[in-house]
């Protein structure tokens, strides 16, 4: 495509009910901004309070997440984008879901993950919470609690759904989704 | 020990302790990717009171939204808090929260769940 059709991008936008999408270079101080758009556009989408309050902790945990993955990795800047998109079903849930280039065996371990989570009930997820809540922490990643995907799950009214794409040199473009 | 106060930022919370009054008041998001630095001077100076002050303790909490990195540092901080009460030290956490936001009240739910000592969770409109 040798330009940028807007109109199309924005029909598109409206049609699959896209309330706020970034795609680029994460840094912290960009999703504390992105956060506060986000949390504007939810007081006037009307969000009842503890469903802004989910959006937004989603939103922090899914971003967070990739930063922390990215800096682990010591990747650079272009490596180390984010693909984020709020966005609403026919059903008017929200839906959060983000992306990133990862190793692609970290991908298939986090794939699994999540596909042990999807079997747990409400309070299967809290206890999975509360036993990492006590694991002692990471000396690898000290500033990662690694609680952020159970927060997510417990967060989410549908049992999360995570996808991983080939891309080149061992990685994979892993996404995944959370419906409020 | 002297006092300290940190400001609120947009993804991290006012802290403001009081030696003399046995206070320490937390308020607002704690949202930061690395929350360690921040609660780290918050441990210090629980730490120091406990064992130098000889005198009751109560966090006075107003926090919100946390993320998980701050639900883990305040776990520890309440660890800290249920040692001390168990060595016979009084203790309290009342955490005071809008009924309009009921996500403030489950988190502290869950905090308390694990503590014996008194922690109030406390409707304050």
């Amino acid at each position: 495509m040798d330009h940028i059709d807007l109109f199309a991008m924005r029909e598109q936008f409206n049609s699959q009910q896209i309330l706020l999408c970034f795609n680029g270079p994460i840094s912290r101080s960009l999703i504390e901004e992105i956060g506060n758009a986000l949390r504007n556009y939810l007081a006037a989408d009307s969000a009842p309070t503890s469903a802004a309050m989910d959006v937004f902790a989603v939103y922090i945990e899914m971003t967070q997440n990739i930063s922390h993955y990215t800096r682990a990795k010591g990747w650079n800047e272009q490596e180390a984008g984010a693909t984020v998109v709020v966005s609403r079903d026919e059903d008017g849930r929200y839906i959060v879901s983000a992306g990133n280039l990862i190793e692609s065996a970290d991908g298939e371990n986090l794939v699994s993950s999540i596909a042990r989570l999807a079997e747990l009930d409400k309070a299967g997820l809290k206890a999975a919470y509360k036993e990492q809540l006590r694991r002692p922490r990471d000396a690898e990643r000290p500033s990662g609690a690694g609680l952020g995907l159970i927060d997510i799950a417990r967060k989410s009214s549908a049992p999360l759904q995570a996808s991983l794409q080939p891309v080149a040199n061992g990685r994979s473009f892993f996404s995944l989704r959370a419906v409020i | 020990m002297n006092d300290f106060s940190i400001p609120s930022s947009q993804s991290t919370p006012e802290v403001r302790s009081d030696w003399n009054a046995g206070h320490l008041h937390m308020a607002g998001d704690s949202y930061p990717e690395n929350s360690f630095d921040l609660f780290q001077q918050v441990f210090d100076w629980i730490e120091s009171y406990l064992d130098q002050a000889g005198a009751p303790l109560s966090l006075e909490l107003r926090l919100l939204y946390l993320n998980t990195s701050s639900v883990k540092a305040m776990m520890d901080v309440f660890d800290l808090l249920e040692a001390a009460h168990q060595d016979g030290k009084q203790v309290a956490v009342n955490w005071y929260y809008d009924p309009q936001n009921e996500r403030v009240a489950e988190l502290a739910e869950e905090f308390k769940e694990d503590c014996t000592f008194n922690f109030n969770i406390i409707s304050h409109p």
